[in-house]
């Protein structure tokens, strides 16, 4: 399918709970809300004629104001790809897990909650795995975190 | 005897510092005599925090990070790097810039495949596949350092071009080597291929069936011995792929025998690449203007390249200014180590072993 | 008398008899293990793959009596190859203490001399192993050419030739 038949086929099912973002990238864009992203998960795994098997990529955004999950889907059967993101507010940043879906999104979650704070319910084993175990500074990639020892590179 | 023994599994602690464990990772093996029964994966030793780091560089200054992100097939990294931010500046590649990419690509993943098959053997307790791939992935190395001065890091793939052309003595020295690497493979096949002790130990170990393969998104070689057809360069081709010939190894027999020789095959059809991409390539410009503090638009992008261990994706968020607002990489070797414990359950310690090496799994790509 | 080991033929064949040699025992035991120096496998970044690389076919690590040895308890020297983390230092520090006198430390690139790339910006590179263990040779580069590892290897076996046996007491219980 061509990215504009991708599109008209994912609203028609889903209409009205999704909202297209319009960008210029070579793939289609959704924005989920956070309470839909497993029902929306579940039927793009699914669908026969979209079949997206392949959680690429699953990252935390900052964004100052409120904090973005996208997700990377790939279908190999059909060679095509995905993207969609929801948006959580910075005091409750909570979300269901996909793990139940995609597996491989086990780690991509338990790295976003380690780096960014953001919590995925229902995920089984959400503990600290890329920073040291004595870690007591948050979460570092957020936008507004300052470390104990980071020496910022000199401006030139 | 009439009454069993009384046994108990016990808990063991493979790593950080371990030999097979191609870096600095941990597996918490729980053991019932020799048999795994539990392998829990712990990571992070080498989180460098790259991602954080390059939201305070600019654009040129991340490349060099990209490098240290995945050090084995660096000009992959720089590759995949560059591609999206041209994308997000829409920025033309001169054609000869494109040719050098790709022949830099293709030789940075027979290196990085002659160091996983010589590295399988060192892990098994074969020392001769590893003094034999070296040899050959030095004469990688060597035509790496007549073009960019570097063996390991190269920082050749710039945004909107390369760093520099290669010399002239490149060609000969070039087809010299793709000319011999095919004998060397026959050669190499000749001591693994069809040896009693390399298909015991690989023969039928390490089961990935194409469902785990899809459940834990498992790219590459890796993908493609378990039957699973898909090959960034051919389905959802990049730059300049769909210009040459070249086939996509598959085989169906998902265990670690057949990812070597999807690794083996991969490395004649890269050399068959090289090959193609030094007849074709045209005289010309090697690098776009760019200004090195230049500014691309406002949005979001997502590149991919097939490397030698899977996609590997560049996620780049901009805000319009100097420096990318995030990026976060993306590399196979996460969904490999992820996928382990569920194809280790129920084999021996030594299983582990040929299935981590033959998985080709490199931490630093996980870490980051 | 005092032996020098491009002279100890002579040495040797000046004795009526041959075969005999006076010498000190510090002066044969410290020259013997500079020509056998077992380095602890321990890579954790790109400087890992170089050092694969210098132990493999071209460089041969072991025309300088080099083995590498996975388990500290055998090693001589430890070659930190590559970058050190917060999560990994402690790490670093057990395997060192887990080896036995004499030991000597070689920190090969960037990042374990002094954070490398990665000194600006990173909450978890440790800048510099020196933090945590006693270096004796640094290898500068990112990552160091074999022959520069090779030459850093070098010089830890001159460095061990100066060394006094009673010193490995004093630092062990320093």
């Amino acid at each position: 399918m061509t990215k504009e038949e991708l599109i008209a086929y994912i609203q028609e099912n889903f209409s009205g709970k999704i909202e297209l973002i319009e960008n210029d990238m070579a793939e289609p864009y959704f924005l989920v809300p956070a309470g839909e992203i497993v029902a929306f998960s579940r039927f793009i795994h699914d669908d026969t004629k979209l079949l997206l098997h392949f959680l690429m990529n699953l990252s935390g955004v900052d964004t100052k104001e409120q904090f973005e999950v996208v997700y990377n889907i790939c279908s190999y059967r059909h060679k095509h790809r995905i993207f969609f993101k929801t948006v959580l507010p910075y005091d409750k940043a909570q979300v269901d897990t996909v793990i139940g879906i995609w597996p491989a999104a086990n780690w991509y979650e338990r790295e976003a909650w380690e780096l960014f704070g953001i919590t995925f319910v229902g995920h089984p084993n959400l503990k600290r795995f890329l920073l040291p175990d004595d870690w007591d500074q948050g979460h570092p990639l957020r936008k507004d975190w300052v470390g104990r020892d980071v020496i910022p590179f000199p401006e030139v | 005897m009439a009454e069993q023994l009384r046994t108990e599994t016990m808990t063991v602690n493979m790593g950080p510092h371990h030999p097979s464990t191609h870096g600095v990772c941990r597996l918490i093996l729980t053991i019932d005599g020799e048999n795994v029964v539990d392998c829990v994966p712990d990571i992070g030793f080498l989180h460098r925090a790259i991602e954080k780091i390059c939201e305070n560089r600019t654009y040129p200054q991340c490349i060099p990070l990209m490098d240290r992100f995945e050090y084995v097939t660096s000009m992959m990294c720089n590759w995949g790097f560059a591609l999206a931010t041209e994308k997000l500046t829409d920025l033309e590649v001169p054609e000869r810039a494109e040719y050098l990419r790709v022949i830099m690509g293709e030789l940075n993943r027979i290196a990085s495949h002659l160091l996983c098959i010589g590295v399988t053997g060192l892990d098994l307790g074969a020392l001769t596949p590893f003094l034999y791939t070296f040899r050959e992935r030095e004469d990688i190395l060597d035509l790496f350092e007549m073009t960019c001065g570097q063996r390991l890091t190269y920082n050749y793939i710039r945004i909107g071009g390369v760093a520099r052309d290669i010399p002239p003595e490149f060609y000969p020295k070039c087809r010299q080597f793709l000319d011999k690497i095919d004998a060397k493979c026959d050669d190499y096949e000749k001591v693994l291929t069809e040896n009693p002790i390399w298909i015991a130990r690989n023969k039928g170990v390490g089961i990935l069936t194409e469902q785990l393969v899809l459940d834990y998104a498992v790219s590459g070689p890796s993908a493609r011995a378990s039957g699973v057809n898909f090959d960034i360069r051919k389905h959802d081709t990049y730059s300049i792929y769909d210009r040459f010939n070249f086939d996509v190894p598959v085989f169906h027999g998902c265990d670690s025998y057949d990812r070597y020789r999807a690794r083996m095959a991969e490395i004649r059809q890269s050399a068959r690449i090289v090959r193609q991409a030094l007849d074709q390539m045209p005289e010309g410009e090697i690098r776009a203007k760019v200004s090195p503090k230049f500014k691309p638009k406002v949005g979001e992008v997502y590149s991919r390249v097939e490397n030698s261990r899977g996609e590997m994706g560049f996620h780049i968020i901009s805000d319009g200014t100097v420096k990318p607002y995030r990026v976060r990489a993306r590399g196979g070797s996460y969904n490999h180590l992820l996928v382990t414990p569920e194809i280790v359950k129920g084999l021996k310690i030594a299983d582990l072993v040929a299935i981590f090496a033959s998985l080709d799994i490199i931490m630093p790509e996980i870490d980051r | 008398m005092g032996v020098n080991d491009d002279k100890l033929p002579v040495y040797a064949e000046s004795v009526p008899g041959g075969g005999i040699i006076t010498t000190q025992l510090n002066k044969i035991f410290t020259l013997t293990q500079a020509k056998s120096l077992w380095y602890l496998l321990f890579g954790t970044a790109c400087c890992a793959i170089e050092l694969m690389a210098t132990g493999a076919s071209r460089y041969d690590f072991d025309r300088l009596g080099m083995i590498f040895r996975a388990s500290p308890r055998q090693a001589d020297l430890m070659i930190v190859a590559g970058t050190i983390t917060y999560k990994m230092a402690p790490v670093v520090k057990r395997l060192y203490d887990q080896m036995a006198e004499p030991r000597y430390v070689l920190a090969m690139g960037g990042c374990a001399i002094g954070g490398g790339p990665f000194y600006y910006d990173s909450y978890a590179v440790l800048r510099g192993i020196d933090k945590v263990i006693p270096v004796d040779v640094y290898v500068p580069g990112c990552p160091p050419r074999p022959e520069a590892l090779l030459q850093g290897c070098l010089e830890v076996g001159k460095k061990l030739r100066t060394q006094k046996m009673e010193d490995w007491r004093v630092r062990n219980d320093g």
